[in-house]
């Protein structure tokens, strides 16, 4: 990271989107407490994350890109010990209930189709009724029905009053979903606003009248058009 | 002392391991393997079969033969020369004994030939030995002499001991070593491999939360193992164990939780799912050699002895073989007490301290 500096506010679907290597996944993970943050300050809800790891992680829920549990245990058997990590005894059918999986509550993680994975993984970062939500990447590799079906989900958690955070190489998501967006390449932000000022600032054909190209337009023009692994 | 918390964690870690049939079969399996090894060898070692050509007709050569079929060590087939001498090529036999026609001639010192496989050289000083005593005490009769002085062997513990009885405890210990680490260390790698460790600790749970309940949901898993081994033993092999079923159980517990600790340390240690096999064989086969496992850390070289006593698998080794052999209090083993202790709060340390969950190892 290179003395990356961003706000987001409460209430807000946040977008940090940005080529392979950029630096979404390291940001995300400073945030959440799981990278050593070596310079600088990241603070959630007023509490300082280098310091004050512990009481971070009980206000934020989280969804990592590997989603990966303990084999042979039942979905809500998971729920109940995501649960209690938080010493919390969440309902696991309500959780579940959420995300559409009530009929899987017996059902084992390695059962689930990719959706359903990437819903289940959000059920267990629910169980603390966290204040912030981080996605990383959570429509990769999903077909068109269920990354709808997601993002419906993820506009249903905001409108209930989550603050949502996501890194996204969907540039149509990020259109739709987010208020506001970061662009990052090689570890800065080289753009940040709304996808609607974005697009009316970058997007490469000038617009006399009505709004031309998309957020992905914006991506390329200002991260460049070769290849990145 | 233990949270809600980590019970909780420890019962679904042991659901996780309920749940896994074939874990559980080769779990229960391999005690009765173990046992059915030794109820078949008698943990002793089998009679050497000694084959034995009798050219004399004399009296002597008969008593000698006799002396020798009487001897404890041997299986004596008797039979002629060709025929054992081509058992013995065969492996039939181990060593064959060839008494000449002249035995009884007094005028010079009888010979009696030995023939050995040369494969079978780790026997042959036990042979000749036991071959001698009964020459000289059938010399003594001829002679009509009694013998000037007798060597009476007594064990200054003053215990009925056969070779199992001493090495029971060591196995005991050196498996309970073997459980533990693939209980923990080989867990932990892939676990952290698969990002399950990562996704867990995005949650305010601590390094130590997940590491005592692993080893309370192990410590029941090993215990039942233990019982099982211990109860065939017993039962099958006629073990005698001097000292409490507490003070076994109480050393167990404490042996259970220094190799766990000491796996989440090497599975902390390993990078990699593929670098954990050489770590661990590394930890725990030099500990085999040199912990008394099979013969007493007296026998090593002395330069050693200190750095072999101080091994946490010799600490429990000594420490179960005190109690089982010479029926101490799991209490009253001084230096085993203290060496208990040490390796306790090094082991927890090291595995709490070092504890690495964040990299998911490929």
């Amino acid at each position: 990271m290179d003395g990356i500096s961003f706000s987001i506010k409460t209430g807000e679907i946040y977008g940090l989107l940005g080529p392979n290597g950029a630096g979404k996944t390291s940001t995300l993970e400073m945030l959440e407490g799981l990278n050593d943050i070596d310079g600088g300050i990241a603070s959630i809800d007023g509490l300082d994350v280098s310091t004050r790891t512990h009481e971070v992680k009980k206000i934020i829920g989280v969804q990592l890109q590997a989603n990966e549990y303990f084999d042979r245990m039942s979905l809500s058997e998971l729920l109940v010990l995501f649960g209690k990590l938080y010493a919390q005894s969440p309902n696991p059918i309500e959780l579940l209930k959420r995300v559409n999986l009530e009929d899987k509550a017996s059902a084992k993680p390695a059962e689930l189709s990719g959706g359903q994975k990437q819903r289940f993984s959000i059920a267990c970062a629910l169980v603390n009724d966290p204040k912030v939500l981080f996605l990383d990447e959570p429509t990769t590799g999903l077909d068109p029905q269920a990354k709808r079906n997601l993002w419906q989900l993820v506009r249903d958690l905001n409108d209930s009053g989550m603050t949502i955070v996501l890194t996204t190489h969907n540039m149509e998501e990020a259109e739709y979903l987010c208020d506001r967006i970061a662009i990052m390449d090689q570890g800065k932000i080289i753009a940040e606003d709304t996808p609607q000022n974005l697009i009316l600032e970058h997007a490469s054909e000038p617009p006399k009248a009505k709004l031309h190209g998309n957020i992905e337009d914006v991506f390329l023009a200002l991260t460049g058009h070769e290849l990145r692994d | 002392m233990i949270t809600p918390l980590q019970f909780h964690l420890a019962t679904v870690f042991l659901k996780i391991f309920l749940r896994d049939r074939q874990s559980i079969v080769f779990t229960l399996l391999f005690p009765l393997i173990f046992t059915g090894v030794f109820l078949f060898s008698d943990g002793e070692p089998d009679p050497i079969k000694l084959g034995l050509v009798n050219q004399s007709q004399s009296t002597l050569a008969a008593n000698f033969s006799d002396l020798v079929a009487q001897e404890p060590l041997f299986n004596v087939t008797e039979g002629g020369l060709v025929e054992l001498k081509q058992e013995l090529i065969n492996g039939d036999q181990t060593a064959l004994i060839v008494i000449p026609t002249n035995f009884e001639d007094a005028k010079e010192p009888s010979k009696i030939t030995l023939l050995l496989d040369a494969a079978q050289v780790r026997q042959a000083d036990a042979i000749a030995k036991t071959l001698n005593n009964s020459l000289i005490s059938i010399e003594r009769d001829i002679r009509e002499i009694e013998p000037m002085f007798s060597l009476e062997v007594e064990d200054i513990q003053a215990r009925p001991q056969r070779y199992i009885d001493f090495l029971l405890p060591g196995i005991l210990a050196y498996m309970l070593m073997n459980l533990c680490i693939a209980g923990s260390g080989f867990n932990v790698v892939e676990y952290r491999r698969r990002g399950i460790l990562k996704r867990l600790f995005v949650t305010p749970i601590q390094a130590k939360d997940f590491i005592v309940a692993i080893i309370l949901s192990r410590m029941v898993i090993i215990l039942t193992q233990i019982s099982v081994i211990l109860g065939l033993a017993l039962m099958l092999l006629n073990i005698k164990i001097a000292g409490s079923l507490l003070s076994l159980y109480g050393m167990v517990i404490l042996g259970t939780f220094i190799f766990l600790c000491i796996g989440f340390f090497l599975g902390s240690l390993a990078k990699t799912q593929e670098a954990i096999r050489p770590i661990v064989a590394l930890t725990t086969f030099p500990q085999l050699i040199l912990s008394g496992v099979f013969f007493p850390i007296t026998s090593l070289h002395e330069l050693l002895q200190p750095i072999a006593q101080a091994l946490p698998l010799s600490v429990v080794v000594s420490g179960l073989r005190g109690i089982s052999n010479d029926g101490a209090s799991l209490l009253a083993l001084n230096s085993t007490a203290l060496g208990l202790v040490v390796w306790m709060a090094i082991s927890f340390f090291v595995a709490v301290k070092y504890f690495v969950w964040k990299e998911v190892a490929n």
